[in-house]
């Protein structure tokens, strides 16, 4: 370095022009960056910790801020939605509430209502009370002992005839759809049975899945609810058909009364 | 003059040079000046500070997330959801699938009883669960019960209620076939839900449940309807006996007044 400025200042003192050259060293000199090394190590260490502040803060903060809430959302699921003890203690409820109704429902249910005494009744009402689909072909034959067959064309008159059969046929026709229905209620208590079995066995997850089901079972078993009562309206309807027309009929009687009466004095 | 030119020439190149000279000599880069530059140890000593916080401040608390999710994850695949009950309860629904069918056939099987012509015609047509086939009611129910007889065979109010009687009678048996029809389809959507549901995730069996609702408030209120029909059938009988004892009244009534005057002219 040294050695550079004795050069220059040989050069400079055999110049014949040395103040304007100083001069315009000088002014070099001044307009070069002196402070290039300061303002770079000002900026570095600006970088530094700004960066050190953004991972400390911002990101560091934020990640805690999240790490607290994953904290807090999982302690909430696990000890107020979801508690594994209250899930249990439900499932253990199934199993007591089980234990306690269902024998004894099933007990009541299967009581036995059957009160005829004679022997043809006695058969009538075990057929209509069987609860099996089956026994529903022979409940012809038996009503008919006990309630006989429609009498012959030779001993009575075609709408008393159409009527009894009419009567016969619904009350048949009822006795089998209650026949039907005493299965399928069967069958739907079963249903009733797996759904509260298998629930207290079930997850958060599957008890939706469950209760869709008991809402499926619910719907079939309306919907034979309705079928009972279709039978039923048939039933009743008949019943009052059956009423009119022996209204109808002693009106036609009446006049056909009054017609003879006529005649026998016209014609005294 | 041009001796002044040649001076002032003469004096900017010996200004460039020297200029030129002087921005040579220094140094081109500022570390080369001082050796070691200390920008090194600084930039060492933040970048140390980097990676402690990054191990610290970020880290950390990254890892703990992650040990947070997966016993999250864990407790909802072991507790809340897990595979096995999830598949339980689809078997069930395909067991019931199975059971289902089979109580639609048990009520598939004919109950129909009627030996007769005529009464076999009308039978047929409330059995049918054709909700087409409830104008036949009127021609069938004609066929067998009659019509309202004629206006000669009796006073215009038995007249009424035997028409009152026809009509509800007929309703009912209408009825009868539309909810029987009704409720045909009503078991199919069940069966149909059923279906799905075999297939369902825990997720979308909230929305089938709503669905089964929404079908099961509709069946009830079907059933209601019909109800509704049972009770107008028993309403247009209890009428029918009160109509009954009335005339029964009036004709006394009648019997005694005529009774009375017949009694009074004899006299």
């Amino acid at each position: 370095m040294k050695k550079y400025l004795q050069n220059f200042v040989w050069f400079a003192g055999r110049s014949r022009h040395l103040k304007h050259s100083f001069a315009l060293v000088v002014l070099a000199l001044i307009l070069l960056p002196g402070t290039a090394r300061a303002a770079g190590l000002t900026d570095i260490l600006t970088l530094l910790t700004t960066i050190t502040s953004t991972i400390q803060n911002a990101i560091g903060g934020v990640l805690t801020g999240i790490q607290t809430l994953n904290n807090s959302v999982n302690n909430f699921r696990q000890q107020i939605i979801w508690p594994v003890n209250a899930l249990n203690q439900t499932r253990g409820f199934i199993i007591s509430t089980k234990a306690q109704y269902q024998g004894l429902m099933n007990q009541i249910h299967q009581v036995k209502n059957n009160s005829a005494t004679l022997a043809s009744p006695a058969q009538l009402e075990s057929l209509y009370r069987s609860t099996q689909a089956g026994s529903i072909a022979q409940l012809e034959s038996s009503y008919s002992t006990v309630y006989s067959p429609v009498p012959l064309a030779t001993d009575a008159k075609p709408i008393q005839r159409n009527l009894m059969d009419m009567d016969d046929a619904l009350a048949m026709g009822s006795l089998k759809t209650a026949v039907l229905s005493d299965q399928t209620t069967s069958g739907m208590l079963g249903l009733a049975d797996s759904i509260e079995q298998q629930s207290a066995t079930a997850a958060p997850g599957s008890g939706p899945m469950l209760a869709t089901e008991a809402q499926i079972a619910s719907l079939e078993s309306q919907a034979y609810l309705t079928k009972v009562l279709a039978s039923e309206l048939r039933q009743e309807a008949a019943k009052l058909a059956h009423e009119n027309t022996l209204l109808k009929q002693s009106a036609a009687n009446t006049r056909n009364l009054e017609n003879q009466v006529q005649q026998v004095l016209t014609h005294p | 003059m041009s001796g002044r030119i040649w001076k002032l020439a003469r004096n900017m190149v010996v200004a460039v040079v020297s200029f030129a000279v002087v921005v040579m000599l220094l140094p081109t880069k500022a570390r080369s000046q001082l050796g070691l530059d200390p920008c090194c140890a600084i930039i060492s000593a933040g970048l140390s500070t980097i990676s402690n916080l990054l191990s610290s401040s970020v880290a950390k608390p990254l890892s703990a997330i992650q040990q947070l999710e997966q016993q999250a994850a864990n407790f909802e695949q072991q507790v809340v959801f897990p595979v096995a009950a999830i598949n339980q309860a689809r078997g069930l629904a395909l067991q019931f699938q199975g059971q289902f069918t089979q109580m639609k056939q048990t009520f598939q099987l004919q109950v129909a009883s009627a030996t007769l012509p005529t009464p076999q015609q009308l039978e047929q047509t409330l059995l049918s669960h054709n909700p087409g086939s409830v104008p036949q009611v009127t021609a069938n129910y004609a066929a067998l019960y009659g019509t309202v007889m004629p206006a000669t065979d009796a006073p215009q109010q038995v007249r009424n209620l035997v028409d009152m009687t026809d009509a509800e009678a007929q309703a009912a048996m209408k009825k009868a076939v539309e909810i029987d029809s009704l409720a045909d389809l009503e078991l199919q959507a069940a069966e149909q839900i059923n279906q799905q549901l075999t297939t369902a995730a825990p997720g979308s069996a909230a929305i089938l449940e709503a669905q089964a609702s929404a079908w099961l408030v509709r069946a009830n209120a079907y059933t209601q309807s019909a109800m509704a029909e049972l009770v107008r059938v028993r309403s247009i009988e209890l009428a029918n006996r009160g109509a009954q004892l009335k005339f029964s009244t009036a004709h006394t009534t009648n019997l005694h007044s005529t009774g009375s005057q017949m009694l009074q002219g004899a006299h």
